[in-house]
């Protein structure tokens, strides 16, 4: 049997010693927080002062993850069905769909994306109004 | 002593490949005498589930059906709707896809070597190309607003134009990445316990690499020179100056080769295309949600993923539905013909290192 030693082979991969002196790519989150990126896909806002209730957003979600609900106050007076969008995040798969569709392009998406609670029932979000 | 027949269910969860999907291994000591794939672990029916979906709908399903690389999913959803509802697309949005799409040819390279080294104990490297694959979801993140599912590449253009300095964010990530890929290069490619286990080891022929319809790196790795970027030029490949790397020898190592020759070539291409990139719009105007028909006919579309060509077939029939959608993947021929024929006569530890070798994505298999 014929015997040979692969030094490159063996020698090279000491070359990953190296990374011990390099910044590691990990964040101590939370205590080092990342920064958000301009254009993420987070939570949704409504500005209810545009929101013409028009069910466009609901008609296209694929996930059915968009009921329109009717609100007492008056914040648009073209906004004649009196009903705004709320949000499932347990069916939302923030494809941005709903955003793309409506006319006055009230209903959009924030950077923001953290939001924890101990109630299944918080799943059900009303967009904030901005 | 004896030995005896054992058999040994290797996965659905393991470290060969992206997804759930276990092979039966009857054993006789280490060796393996027969290997049966077993699917049905990761079944979501997105192909009937589209069936049901207008055609705006139907898009934010496709990028699901396969994790590592959703990119190719798109463009080959995108092009065939814009086939077959008549829609064309700007110079601008088909040089910003080609970018996307070799980003994404990269993510996955870098799953494969995380997941490649992984299996045979290399667990450093692994860990590199984790971060390094980070780094370009960072740029997908500013650009689409998703890491994972970008849910960008729409029929009629893309959904958004490119950020503010986004191509010099690139051009910077192109220079880290070209000194990186040596430090790869010295810690896996070249290493030599990565080269006993892989060399040898899960060998494809080149006559059956043609009967059977292989693709991507199983047929470039024993020589055959098959791209469909090259072959059947799609978007605006046809500009580009780029290679296909290929490997005489079909084992795990060339295979490994290819790939790594092939992360060169996607950042080559990436270097053309910001050179290239023209001014423009990025998104035809599109009829309503509701109004947006496809005519009554179909269509056969295919692109180049970093596991091999991945097709579509999408036929209309006049509404807003999609009549039939049908994904043929590499996964499907490669986990079954390739893969319960590899294992054959192979060790039971070397059973991560050829699935993964393959490019195997299970919910491919089961769409």
């Amino acid at each position: 049997m014929k015997w040979s030693i692969d030094f490159k082979g063996v020698l090279s991969p000491f070359g990953i010693l190296g990374a011990m002196f390099q910044k590691p790519n990990t964040i101590a989150y939370p205590s080092v927080k990342k920064e958000l990126v301009t254009g993420y896909r987070g939570f949704h806002t409504n500005l209810l002062a545009t929101c013409i209730g028009c069910a466009n957003c609901q008609d296209v979600c694929m996930n059915e993850a968009i009921d329109m609900i009717k609100i007492d106050e008056v914040y648009n007076e073209k906004n004649a069905s009196q009903c705004i969008p709320r949000i499932d995040y347990g069916r939302c798969c923030w494809c941005s769909l709903c955003t793309d569709v409506c006319p006055p392009h009230s209903l959009k998406l924030e950077e923001e994306c953290i939001g924890i609670s101990k109630y299944a029932s918080d799943f059900l979000y009303l967009p904030k109004n901005k | 002593m004896e030995n005896k027949h054992i058999t040994v269910f290797h996965g659905p969860q393991h470290p060969g490949i992206t997804g759930n999907m276990s092979v039966e291994l009857d054993l006789i000591g280490e060796t393996i005498q027969k290997a049966t794939t077993h699917v049905g672990y990761l079944h979501r029916g997105f192909e009937k589930l589209i069936e049901r979906r207008t055609v705006i709908q139907a898009f934010t399903i496709v990028c699901r059906i396969c994790v590592p690389e959703p990119d190719p999913n798109e463009a080959n959803f995108a092009m065939a709707v814009e086939e077959l509802a008549g829609i064309e697309v700007s110079k601008r949005a088909q040089y910003i896809r080609v970018m996307v799409l070799e980003l994404s040819r990269l993510t996955a390279q870098f799953l494969w070597m995380a997941g490649q080294s992984g299996s045979i104990g290399l667990y450093a490297v692994g860990q590199w190309a984790i971060a390094d694959r980070d780094l370009i979801l960072d740029l997908f993140e500013e650009l689409t607003g998703a890491r994972v599912y970008h849910m960008y590449i729409y029929p009629g253009g893309v959904r958004r134009d490119l950020p503010e300095g986004f191509l010099e964010k690139v051009e910077k990530f192109l220079i880290y990445m070209q000194k990186r890929l040596e430090d790869y290069d010295n810690a896996f490619i070249y290493n030599a316990s990565f080269k006993n286990r892989a060399i040898g080891v899960g060998v494809i022929l080149k006559e059956d690499a043609l009967q059977n319809g292989y693709v991507g790196q199983a047929l470039r790795g024993c020589g055959i020179k098959a791209d469909v970027r090259k072959d059947a030029p799609y978007l605006i490949y046809n500009e580009l100056d780029f290679e296909v790397p290929t490997q005489e020898a079909g084992d795990v190592y060339a295979r490994a080769l290819v790939r790594r020759a092939e992360m060169d070539q996607s950042l080559h291409i990436l270097r053309q295309v910001i050179a290239k990139m023209p001014e423009g719009t990025v998104m035809t105007k599109l009829p309503a949600h509701r109004k947006f028909k496809l005519k009554k006919d179909d269509t056969w579309v295919k692109v180049e993923s970093a596991r091999g060509e991945f097709a579509y077939y999408m036929a209309g029939d006049g509404s807003e539905y999609i009549r039939r959608m049908q994904v043929r993947g590499p996964s499907l021929v490669h986990a079954f013909t390739l893969l319960e024929e590899l294992l054959v006569g192979a060790e039971l530890s070397d059973v991560a290192l050829i699935m993964n070798s393959l490019g195997i994505c299970p919910p491919e298999i089961e769409r």
